[in-house]
């Protein structure tokens, strides 16, 4: 069961927007109740019966007890709640925010009950008359027969900090201090600008701060865009004046931590959870064959027979480069006669650069890695995002331990001093590359009315998120709002977590999206830079210049064409028109750019001389500036993420409110996931250098211990799933108590411990799986695997699967010779047509490189990725979905690429043939077959393909050489191609 | 947990619908020939396979008042105190200032917002139920009766990328799926020969947005919208883009059926290649009934006059009102029509603009209208005309002065017609400036789930499940099914 109740922060953003239309809000407030009244059976009724107020202790305390009292009671107490006492009704469960408010639709207490979140499925649900009987109660004031005293809570700092952090901070504070004033502390405040303290203590109507805020000096109106900062809504300013009226009371408690003590809000028995207990070493397992097979024989059954040779080298080529085998490859392999040939190719694959590109890729899938910033309609490029991407491939390449990748990705920049350091090393550089983890996410606070507090939060959370799928298996995405309502991660859990993250990632203090890159290289790639680059660049301008000019040419020349009559002065009018944002044009200049859009959506074939010239001319200067970028040498600019040493206060935030701040919290990790009582603790990284919180870096090595329970079980799950399909563990990003259990859970843990012996290896995780004989199973699906394994849960045979689309885009480029093997760098560009379909451009080498290195911007996917359930990332992608579906047959058919392949493909057939061979059809199948399929045809299919390309032949007629073209797009349309065994 | 809609458990006839000319029948039984021996493939009663999802009709939650949607969408955000909204005070305090506070106006910058601005058109009642609209839109008003206004929606942001991204997947941000493809998942379609879930570009360029505006967000890609491209084939690779004759085609077409007959043979119990051989004739059988139904020649000069197609200004957006027709005829589920870029996005020239807009766009829409009705189409097409917000009632400066108006997240208008609806309505009430909702407010989230009910689903049963989470289309608050304005 998922987490129903996802508080998204376009709620949240309406309510705290000064734009938020007051009045609807306040009416639906009303009419939800008047709608209980008239949809609730029985409720109107009782309200006229209750003659004496409904009283908790007679009416509530009961209901409560009965329903709610497994999980709220004074002893049991989930989520901090005790539902058993008016007290406790009152005090509300740990966020501190009360289950009673004024409104019976603010209440925790009811919302939770009218979503349908409480009690949760599978407990005893509330009767409909409880429900109202409930209602009827808040709404009549939660009358007690015990009076209840609200506990007199003292303002403090602590009420404050929070909304001068929203509200003033951005001018006054880390980085700006306006009229040399700091509101970052209550000292600060006092100790004030040039005009004098901020407040005075007990005198609110006297505080030029509050004098400032109520005449709207400040925040100044003005300027509420240009430092995204909104307004102060009344009741803030009423916490304010409260406080200062108080004598500005300030009380230190230590932000709430782990303790010594027992976790209040998690159980021991919440701890027991399979996947929050270390794996276990599993000293009687010998290998993943042992275990499997015993599992079969349970269910009466045995391993599938061994795939065939031919089979399994596709099957392991694919699976570990996403390419088949070449000619040569493949006839190695099959003719090998060393007894141990499988085990040398899985070593020859693991070796092949091919390798990082294929399973990098998976990585960056989950890392929701794209080269633009998304968000924004513009959709911005992220120009060298690619950094990380090649990261990410020359780290599998490596076998970079999984703990040291994860701790250079989640911590790069406080594993080595870099701005401290006398040279800059390869190894900070690459560091601090791989840091471009956390923000590789839909990012729009680069927009220039998008970058308000909750615009910023929402990238925290989306990185929060996406190390919880990720990398932890937990759906951390829950306790943003409140409890988790299955797993036991409290509310106080989300935003310790969050906490860790405050120093590099900031709402208060935010990097504004052109300052969140740095500028390093080492000094060779320094002089690189600057002995290659500048006239480069100068080259560049000019050709901006021109490129300009041609387009206006290309213009004129195209109304020129289509409207002979328009007179030049009007021309001129309608490229002026072109630089004014189209929807700031008056109707004449609407009027004017509408008549070119037509002239361009003309068919290309009525384009006149001139027109083409100048179309030309364009695509020319561009082929010319495309040239100079690649020659360029790579900026030294790095997409990172940095610990800025000065973190602002980490506050719970209620409901996942930004604007309802509780308690303060400090940093920690899941309480669930720890005893609970050993602190987390957090040194500074380089006490004698550059000031950091290492906060990321104790999360990061806290997630690379030997003991840790999700780390490395959360890993192998994910190697297993590449490999047989399914997961282990079916749920691949979540391990929680609503997440599948494992299917063989010895297994798993065997897996873990061996992995974390084995130095974290990936490489030797696919060694073990691969050469396996479970692995090495034929797919084929026997009567008895249908009866009794037809899901593949006991791994009785191998799945079918169909090729992903990276896989076949560049199966399809290598097969017809047309794989460009280049790796890394910059993104090669794609072409938008006016049709919206997007393809790749073709490289300086007359081909095209692997769909890894393709631009990926998030509105821009390539049409044919996109068509083969290429993911939009959005935040990230745990396990991609497969569809089958037309447009996948209409691209592979019609398409004129992949038309243009099948040629290529046909042309590397005759050119391989021997002479005497070139114009032997049986000869031409079977080189088909081995380069496509690597395997030869049987009889039936020999006979198929030679009678057909007889047939092609005759109708070809003056063509006869096309039969074979119209041969090999049959072959890659086939789902012999398309599918692996 | 299996979160996707339960497919029906009886058999349909998918072909129905496209049997009523020459084509249909003869031509199924041809291409299923072709490509199965026999049409076993077409109705797969079975239940989605966990990761499998389709497009077969799926039962709905309750009886539905609609079976298709065709969404006018107005880019950029049309005025609705100009055009539906009528407000005599606002007229009267022309070029004064506004009383409020400035913040509370329109978009976040506040330096360039200049004075009131009047109604720029003359209202007038219409229909027997005297609902009022400008005189810019006098087609429109003669199908009045059918209409139903809702002048109270509101919206929660003022940008056009997150007010876009909101009205069509209710949220502010990219990667939610959209109506369209949240009604395709949960329903299905009723023609396998065509899309399910179809868009109409204009031919001068993409809306805002672009693609995102019909994404399948984290919905299998299966159930994003396709677009009809405005020029070339009008399916993306509906025909061949090279040049082979046909008797190849052929040839090569019986070749693949033979290897791919022979690859599922040898390989039982795997239904996902009966799937994929069943594309394969889905897609030969899409390039008849995709090219039948965008064929307009068929349709009487009257049809295409009521249209306005062959006049200048209405032709293009008359050809897609029919086109929008022809395609529900044919059963597919939802359509959405978009025009280029933005063109409501009035902040200067207001007056002309929107004269403008509604010359080109009022008269195809009354003609669509009319036309449903017609043919008995309006009872189960449910129209939806509208744009992402409003305008506010202040003025904006800009290239040539104080001559429009900024954008309006807190009331603008929608009407929907058909499909259930109560005609005649005119629903939700703004203040005296047409600035925000006093009445009746419709969120957004309403809007969705309004429609959603309509089609036969609720909107707290229609989720998928998403690392863990149960995501809606109406999100986590409870939304207001608008029952007041169901027939």
């Amino acid at each position: 069961m998922a987490c129903p109740h996802r508080l998204l922060w376009d709620e949240q953003h309406l309510r705290s927007s000064p734009h938020l239309p007051a009045l609807p809000m306040m009416l639906i407030r009303t009419i939800i109740p008047l709608l209980v009244v008239v949809f609730v059976p029985g409720l109107a009724r009782t309200i006229h019966a209750a003659e004496k107020p409904l009283q908790f202790e007679a009416d509530i305390q009961p209901v409560l007890a009965a329903k709610c009292g497994k999980c709220h009671s004074d002893k049991v107490r989930k989520g901090g709640l005790d539902l058993s006492t008016i007290s406790g009704v009152h005090r509300g469960g740990e966020s501190g925010e009360s289950a009673i408010a004024e409104k019976v639709d603010d209440s925790m207490l009811w919302i939770l009950i009218d979503g349908g979140d409480m009690p949760p499925e599978g407990q005893l649900q509330l009767t409909d008359a409880e429900r109202t009987l409930i209602h009827n109660w808040i709404a009549t004031g939660a009358k007690s027969a015990q009076p209840h005293q609200p506990e007199e809570k003292q303002i403090t700092q602590h009420d404050v900090l929070p909304i001068v952090l929203l509200r003033c901070t951005a001018c006054h504070g880390a980085r700006l201090q306006r009229g040399g004033l700091d509101m970052r502390t209550p000292a600060s405040m006092l100790k004030g600008g040039k005009q004098g303290p901020a407040f005075v203590a007990g005198k609110p109507d006297e505080s030029r701060m509050i004098k400032r805020i109520e005449s709207h000096a400040c925040p100044p109106q003005e300027q509420l865009l240009q430092f995204f900062v909104k307004r102060p809504p009344k009741s803030e300013v009423d916490t304010l004046r409260e406080w200062i009226a108080a004598n500005a009371p300030v009380v230190d408690p230590e932000p709430e931590v782990v303790g010594l003590q027992p976790d209040p809000l998690v159980t021991e028995e919440d701890r027991q959870h399979w996947a929050f207990q270390p794996p276990q070493k599993q000293p009687e397992i010998k290998s993943i064959d042992q275990l499997i097979h015993k599992e079969l024989q349970a269910h009466k059954l045995e391993f599938s027979p061994e795939a065939s040779r031919d089979t399994l080298i596709r099957r392991v080529y694919l699976d570990l480069t996403g390419i088949p085998p070449t000619l040569a490859e493949w006839k190695q392999w099959r003719n090998s006669e060393d007894p141990d040939w499988y085990a040398s190719m899985v070593d020859h694959l693991l070796a092949s650069p091919r390798y990082g590109e294929r399973w990098g890729r998976y990585w960056l899938d989950l890392a929701r890695y794209a080269d633009s910033e998304g968000g924004v309609s513009s959709d911005p490029l992220r120009a060298v995002a690619w950094k990380y991407r090649d990261y990410v491939i020359r780290a599998f390449n490596k076998d970079k331990p999984y703990d040291r990748f994860l701790q250079e990705q989640i911590a790069g920049d406080e594993l080595t001093d870099y701005e401290n350091a006398p040279v800059i090393t390869e190894e900070m550089v690459e560091n601090l590359v791989a840091t471009g983890f956390l923000r590789m996410g839909i990012d729009q606070t680069g927009s220039r009315t998008m970058n308000f507090v909750p615009e910023r939060l929402g990238v925290v959370y989306d990185a929060i998120n996406v190390m919880g799928s990720s990398v932890m298996g937990l759906t951390l995405e829950c306790a943003r709002c409140h409890s988790h309502k299955y797993d036991p991660l409290p509310h106080r859990d989300y935003y310790r977590f969050k906490a860790i993250f405050q120093g590099a990632l900031d709402e208060y203090d935010w990097l504004s999206f052109k300052n969140r890159s740095v500028e390093l290289g080492t000094p060779e790639q320094k002089s690189r830079v600057k002995q290659t680059n500048p006239l480069l660049k100068k080259e560049l301008a000019k050709l901006e210049k021109q490129h300009k000019k041609a387009i206006a040419a290309q213009q004129i020349a195209m109304l020129r064409q289509f409207y002979p009559d328009q007179p030049a002065e009007e021309q001129q009018e309608t490229l002026q028109a072109l630089k004014i944002a189209d929807n700031t044009r008056t109707q004449r200049q609407r009027i004017l750019v509408e008549k070119l859009r037509i002239a361009e959506t003309m068919p290309e074939s009525d384009f006149s001389d001139e027109v083409q010239q100048a179309l030309q001319n364009v695509s020319s200067i561009e082929k010319q500036m495309s040239e100079v970028q690649q020659q360029m040498e790579p900026p030294l600019t790095i997409r990172a993420l940095w610990d800025r040493g000065e973190p602002s206060p980490t506050y719970i935030l209620l409901r996942g409110e930004h604007d309802q701040p509780g308690r303060q919290v400090g940093p920690g990790v899941p309480s669930v996931l720890t005893d609970g009582r050993t602190p987390f603790t957090v040194k500074p990284p380089f006490p004698e250098g550059t000031p950091k919180t290492g906060r990321r870096l104790a999360l990061a090595q806290w997630l690379t211990q030997d003991n840790h329970p999700l780390t490395a079980r959360v890993m192998v799950n994910r190697i297993w799933y590449h490999h047989f399909g399914n997961g282990l563990v079916k749920s691949l990003e979540n391990f929680g108590v609503k997440g599948e259990r494992p299917s063989h859970p010895e297994l798993l843990d065997w897996l873990a411990v061996k992995f974390m012996e084995q130095d974290w290896s990936i490489k030797e995780m696919h060694r073990l799986m691969l050469n396996s004989r479970t692995y090495k199973q034929t797919s084929h699906i026997t009567p008895a695997i249908q009866e009794h394994d037809p899901q593949n849960q006991l791994l009785s045979h191998m799945p079918l699967r169909r090729m992903n689309a990276e896989a076949l885009r560049d199966s399809i480029l290598s097969v017809s010779g047309k794989l460009d093997p280049t790796p890394g760098g910059p993104p090669d560009s794609v072409t938008v047509d006016r049709d919206g379909l997007v393809s790749a451009n073709m490289t300086g080498k007359g081909g095209w490189r692997r769909s890894v290195y393709l631009q990926y911007r998030r509105t821009q996917i390539p049409t044919m990725l996109d068509t083969f359930d290429y993911p939009e990332m959005g935040p990230n992608c745990v396990s991609r979905t497969v569809s089958t579906v037309s447009p996948q047959s209409l691209m592979l058919l019609n398409n004129e690429r992949v038309h243009t392949l099948s040629h290529d493909f046909a042309s590397r057939v005759r050119d391989l043939l021997p002479d005497d061979q070139k114009q032997n059809q049986g000869a031409q199948v079977d080189l088909v077959y081995q380069l496509a399929l690597s395997r030869s045809p049987s009889k039936q299919e020999r006979q198929l393909g030679q009678a057909t390309l007889q047939e092609l032949e005759t109708l070809w007629k003056e063509t006869p050489e096309a039969a074979l073209e119209t041969y090999c797009h049959t072959i890659l349309n086939s789902a012999a191609f398309l599918y692996i065994d | 947990m299996n979160s996707q809609p339960e497919p029906l458990s009886t058999r349909r006839d998918f072909f129905a619908r496209t049997s009523d000319g020459v084509m249909g029948a003869a031509l199924t039984h041809l291409f299923c020939q072709d490509f199965f021996g026999g049409t076993a493939a077409l109705a797969n009663d079975a239940p989605h396979a966990p990761q499998q999802f389709d497009l077969k009709p799926k039962q709905p939650h309750h009886p539905p008042k609609a079976t298709s949607v065709i969404q006018l969408f107005m880019n950029g955000g049309p005025s609705q105190m100009d055009l539906f909204d009528p407000k005599p005070v606002l007229n009267k305090m022309d070029g004064k200032p506004y009383p409020g506070n400035i913040e509370d106006l329109g978009n976040s910058n506040t330096t360039s917002i200049g004075e009131m601005l009047g109604g720029q058109y003359k209202f007038a009642r219409h229909g027997e139920s005297g609902m009022w609209m400008a005189d810019i839109l006098p087609e429109t008003a003669k199908m009045a009766d059918e209409l139903c206004l809702i002048n109270s929606m509101w919206t929660d942001h003022p940008n056009h990328d997150n007010a876009l991204y909101k009205i069509h997947s209710g949220r502010l941000f990219m990667g939610y799926p959209t109506l369209g493809s949240w009604t395709v998942y949960g329903l299905g379609t009723e023609n396998q020969n065509l899309p399910a879930y179809v868009v109409l570009t204009d031919p001068l360029g993409a809306p805002k947005n672009g693609t995102r505006n019909w994404t399948s967000g984290f919905l299998p890609p299966t159930y994003q919208g396709t677009r009809l491209r405005p020029t070339g084939s009008p399916i993306l690779n509906l025909k061949p883009q090279y040049d082979q004759p046909s008797a190849v085609t052929e040839s090569a077409r019986k070749l693949l059926n033979q290897l791919d007959s022979i690859h599922r043979e040898k390989r039982p119990h795997y239904p996902l290649l009966d799937a994929r051989i069943e594309s394969y004739s889905l897609a030969a059988r899409m390039q008849m009934s995709a090219t039948e139904a965008l064929d307009l020649s068929s349709e009487s000069k009257h049809t295409l006059t009521d249209y306005g197609i062959g006049e200048q200004e209405t032709d293009s957006y008359g050809k897609r009102c029919l086109l929008a027709r022809r395609l529900v005829e044919r059963g597919v589920r939802f359509v959405q029509i978009f025009l280029e870029e933005q063109p409501w996005d009035s902040h200067a020239d207001l007056a002309a603009n929107h004269r403008a807009m509604c010359q080109r766009t009022d008269k195809p829409v009354a003609g669509l209208l009319r036309d449903l009705k017609q043919r008995g189409l309006l009872d189960s097409t449910l129209v939806i005309w509208g744009g992402e917000f409003g305008r506010t009632p202040t003025t904006q400066k800009s290239a040539n002065g104080f001559s429009g108006r900024d954008h309006n997240m807190q009331a603008f208008t929608s009407w929907m017609a058909g499909g259930g609806i109560k005609g005649g309505t005119t629903y939700g009430v703004t203040d005296e400036f047409g600035h925000s909702v006093v009445e009746n407010p419709v969120s957004v989230h309403d809007f969705h789930a309004t429609i959603l009910h309509q089609l036969g689903l609720h909107h707290q049963e229609l989720y998928y499940t998403r690392s863990g989470l149960e995501e809606r289309l109406t999100g986590v608050n409870p939304p207001r099914v608008v029952k007041e304005i169901l027939s």
